[in-house]
């Protein structure tokens, strides 16, 4: 058995590599930080490195919540349920208190709480990570025990066959996406040291302290806006495969960039302040908002209450109306073309985004084609990382 | 002091800790870096900061992050008024007053950070609400928390006598850059368990009815289960429960509409006010909860 035990730092950069693999941000500072934690903590306590690695390798409260399942899969995967055994494969032993024991006799010098010279740390450290990456991902990754995870996979898996806690990536996408959206000028001015306009008013206010010197000059500059942007998802019987995902891709925005969100087949409604807060029976409410819509889509009824009731005084020319629908329209087909003309007479512009490989090739949405910006297909987060090149 | 004894001093400053907490602290300690600590609003972020300086016996250096914090207002400004009475005070004499005389410490006014970096004695610098502050400022405290030290282009880099113990709390109001959580250690204070809450509860109201500080614990932590916009936080619960001590209550009692006019303490909200109405109250006291259209017992 002795000689199924991985070395501890190969151990620890295992550890990282799967860390990785799962989007936590560990790098060479974070390995050494760990074997530094390791080196500090008492033998007789190194269950607690638990908390003490986890303090260091998380940085949001997304990798907080990911961090107990992956620790358990590394460390302790005898304790975890459904994992697969391939027979005949050995794994290599994992063992906190060994990898603690054998670092603090190597590196520190048998004096457990002794911090280790950083240039052997990262000498090493160095010889650890030589490693090639592929190697400690068949050691440390539960690829050995049949729980295959990879992240290209998942990258180009349609929406409908996501699992749960694929959708952090999605999160992090929409939040890429809005520090995408171009800002816009506005016409109120606001503080900002390297502006262009001298605040005279502040500026003399500030003077006072330093006998009427204008020691500290106050500058502005115009203030900048992200774009207003608004989505409207199509909950139609056609698009019931794809709405709840769709859904879910409004919630990331309305988190990432406070989009308003709608949703509409035959009438229409909004749903923002259901998306706002992260709550187990969401779904549930959409539903029962929904509920007695019947069948049948209305696009271009839906985009007049739009424009004319919920939104009317904030489409303008800094607005983005996102519509995600298959263009199966049930309303006269020269009415979505009417409907969207008055969006854009406001200076909004409209993405379509459809589920299909294609564009909408329904009569009305031909007769609207030169009303909408640009098509875009979303189908997988592929499609949405690709979409984050165009929106803007 | 390792992560136990840590423990064990911050209970008796007054705060509960849990063992995980307690290990981030002591490698903040140990590895000299600033901790962030991210939770809902009410968990005792800022309370932590409190005790820790209390129980280690430093000083507390605060600083409140807020829209628009400048380095004037953080870290240093000159005393340009002092400076001004200074040249006045020369020019009535012969001696001419040098540039350096004038940019020395004795003009430098000392704002929280700079207070934490020169102290004398190590301190507790507690950066409070940092997603309120902008980012601009958050790229100058950069150097702050890597290096420990503060540069005054008038008189140079100034370095910390004496590591603070670093500890900043965000609400999570906007997303902060990589660049600083890299810098920091990461900790996430959930609301506490019911054995810890009711413990947190004990050790600030000890003159409190046992059974009430139970049965009122038991039905916060219930509450948090709601579907609420604001989830009440240990402070609320605090809140509630010396507000019950002070009406003399000994239990929770089992008519609901004694309790309404307290729930202000918990519920801040005027749709959660709604939402949480007499029926629920009673619900939530005898530890019903509700599936589907059916009430469903308790379980021990």
């Amino acid at each position: 058995m002795q000689n199924a035990i991985a070395s501890p730092l190969e151990s620890i950069a295992g550890f990282a590599t799967l860390l990785r693999d799962h989007g936590l941000k560990v790098g060479i500072a974070e390995q050494q930080a760990f074997v530094r934690a390791a080196l500090l903590m008492p033998v007789e306590r190194a269950a607690r490195l638990d908390a003490a690695w986890r303090a260091i390798a998380c940085q949001d409260a997304r990798d907080w919540r990911r961090w107990p399942e992956l620790f358990e899969r590394y460390w302790h995967p005898n304790r975890l349920k459904g994992g697969v055994r391939v027979s005949g494969q050995t794994r290599p032993q994992r063992d906190l208190r060994q990898v603690v024991q054998t670092l603090q006799e190597s590196l520190g010098d048998s004096t457990p709480r002794r911090e280790p010279s950083s240039r052997a740390l990262h000498t090493t450290l160095d010889t650890a990570l030589d490693v090639p990456g592929h190697e400690l991902a068949e050691s440390g990754t539960p690829r050995a025990q049949g729980g295959a995870s990879c992240a290209e996979a998942l990258h180009d898996r349609s929406l409908a066959e996501w699992l749960p806690q694929d959708l952090t990536q999605l999160d992090q996408l929409a939040e890429r996406i809005a520090r995408r959206l171009r800002e816009r000028l506005t016409r109120r001015w606001r503080d900002h040291a390297r502006g262009t306009r001298l605040d005279v008013r502040r500026t003399l206010r500030a003077s006072l302290k330093t006998g009427g010197l204008p020691l500290a000059p106050v500058w502005r500059r115009p203030r900048r806006e992200k774009p207003r942007v608004f989505i409207l998802v199509d909950v139609s019987r056609s698009m019931e495969t794809h709405a709840q995902l769709f859904l879910r891709i409004a919630r990331a925005f309305v988190l990432a960039v406070g989009a308003r969100v709608f949703v509409f087949h035959t009438r229409l409604a909004e749903i923002t302040p259901l998306l706002q807060r992260d709550s187990a029976t969401v779904q549930e409410k959409v539903n029962a908002v929904t509920a007695g819509f019947g069948g049948g889509t209305r696009i271009a009824t839906s985009l007049a209450d739009f424009h004319g009731v919920h939104a009317r005084a904030q489409l303008n020319r800094s607005a983005r109306v996102w519509v995600l629908s298959d263009g199966f329209d049930a309303d006269e087909p020269e009415r979505l073309a009417e409907e969207l003309a008055a969006v854009r007479r406001r200076g909004a512009q409209v993405t379509w985004f459809h589920p299909s490989e294609n564009r909408p090739a329904s009569a009305a949405m031909q007769a609207a084609l030169p009303l909408i910006a640009r098509f875009v297909r979303l189908n997988s987060l592929r499609d949405l990382a690709l979409a984050a090149d165009v929106l803007h | 002091m390792d992560d136990q004894a840590l423990r064990e001093s911050l209970h008796r400053a007054g705060y509960i800790a849990d063992e995980g907490l307690a290990t981030t602290l002591w490698l903040a300690s140990e590895l000299q870096r600033p901790l962030l600590l991210e939770g809902d609003a009410g968990v005792g972020k800022t309370a932590l900061a409190l005790a820790l300086a209390q129980c280690q016996g430093r000083r507390l250096v605060r600083l409140q992050c807020h829209e628009g914090l400048d380095l004037a207002q953080a870290a240093y400004e000159w005393n340009y008024g002092r400076q001004l009475l200074a040249i006045r005070l020369h020019e009535t004499t012969t001696e001419r007053v040098a540039e350096s005389d004038l940019f020395s410490r004795d003009y430098l006014l000392e704002r929280p950070l700079l207070t934490a970096i020169s102290s004398e004695q190590p301190c507790v610098l507690l950066i409070d609400e940092i997603d309120r502050a902008d980012e601009a400022f958050e790229a100058f405290l950069l150097e702050v928390l890597a290096d420990y030290q503060i540069t005054v282009p008038e008189l140079g880099t100034l370095t910390a006598r004496h590591v603070p113990l670093v500890l900043l709390t965000s609400n999570g109001t906007r997303e902060l850059s990589d660049a600083l959580r890299r810098r920091c250690l990461y900790h996430w204070l959930d609301y506490p368990t019911l054995a810890r809450e009711i413990a947190i509860v004990r050790s600030t109201l000890p003159t409190a009815e046992s059974a009430l500080v139970e049965q009122a614990v038991a039905f916060v932590q219930r509450l948090r289960r709601e579907d609420l916009g604001k989830t009440p936080g240990v402070a609320e619960t605090l809140d509630w429960i010396r507000a019950l001590h002070r009406l003399q209550m000994k239990a929770l009692p089992d008519d609901p509409q004694a309790l309404m006019a307290t729930l202000g303490c918990l519920l801040k909200t005027r749709e959660d006010r709604f939402q949480v109405g007499p029926e629920r109250v009673r619900q939530l006291i005898e530890g019903r909860r509700v599936v589907g259209v059916a009430e469903k017992a308790a379980t021990a």
